[in-house]
């Protein structure tokens, strides 16, 4: 599944439209330090809204990032992202609920 | 599993080992006005002012970070990057900075440029982080990478004339720590 259809199917409120990557996976974390080792084109799931973050997220790759809890990037952090391709995404309830719907959509 | 293939013949693979969680911890000395950074690995960072010979170092900010070694997954080689404290991304504050520069070139202007950062914040003494752990890196972010636009350059941070003015985006957790 692609970043724009999970968006569209998930109800996700996009901050950015930069491309439109293919997710290959979910990671959960909101340590820019734990987050510099994983896999490319991961969706990125966090409460973390800062620069660094995005630095982090460029570094790996990842597929897009999801903000939950309602949390919303600040300009120049979104500026960064589009910069970097990486579409930003929101969710306005909690990580697990989050989780469990990115699995029942089937991204696992 | 035991590797198959000779180090030397091998084009490597590498995956992230030994991670292990710490603070980036930042001092300055108000004497000489140098900088040093370490990783302590201790639960709660060391913030104690101190006198090292003519140095009169101070706690100027402690970051959750993360250090870590390469090993190739093919051939078993493993690259140990003791030297590097931290990763910073740079913003392209300064046209004069050896790391602007590093970017600036025609084979690195889509390279997004992060400079390893080693303890010798000032390099009074003129050390940074090693050539091995640096083409470690490069190789290891960018080996995965299939957008053919997207190159990621890691620069030593002996490249950068001031520490003091960099605007660069360091890759710690800045900040979680703190109280709102």
């Amino acid at each position: 599944m692609k970043v724009q259809e999970l968006a569209a199917q998930a109800g996700l409120k996009t901050f950015n439209s930069p491309g439109d990557r293919e997710i290959k996976g979910v990671y959960i974390s909101d340590m820019v330090s734990d987050i510099i080792g994983i896999g490319e084109g991961l969706l990125l799931v966090t409460l973390q809204t800062h620069k660094n973050l995005i630095a982090a997220a460029n570094l790996v790759d990842v597929s897009g990032i999801v903000f939950a809890r309602g949390k919303a990037p600040a300009e120049d952090v979104v500026a960064l992202a589009d910069k970097a391709g990486i579409s930003l995404l929101g969710f306005p309830s909690d990580t697990w609920t989050l989780a469990k719907k990115l699995y029942e959509m089937g991204i696992r | 599993m035991q590797p198959k293939i000779a180090p030397a013949t091998c084009s490597h693979h590498w995956a992230m080992v030994n991670q292990r969680g710490g603070f980036l911890v930042v001092e300055g000395c108000f004497h000489c006005r140098n900088r040093i950074s370490f990783f302590s690995e201790e639960p709660v960072p060391p913030v104690d002012d101190y006198r090292e010979g003519d140095h009169f170092w101070s706690h100027l900010g402690s970051f959750q970070a993360s250090k870590f070694d390469l090993r190739c997954e093919k051939c078993g080689a493993e690259v140990a990057i003791p030297d590097v404290m931290a990763l910073l991304l740079c913003l392209k504050c300064n046209p004069d900075c050896g790391v602007y520069k590093a970017g600036n070139t025609p084979e690195n202007r889509k390279a997004w440029v992060y400079v390893a950062l080693c303890a010798h914040t000032s390099h009074a003494g003129g050390a940074c982080v090693s050539n091995t752990g640096l083409e470690a890196l490069n190789a290891y972010f960018n080996q995965d990478l299939h957008d053919p636009s997207k190159k990621i350059l890691i620069v030593p941070c002996r490249l950068r004339p001031f520490v003091d003015t960099c605007e660069g985006v360091v890759l710690a957790d800045v900040g979680l720590t703190d109280l709102y």
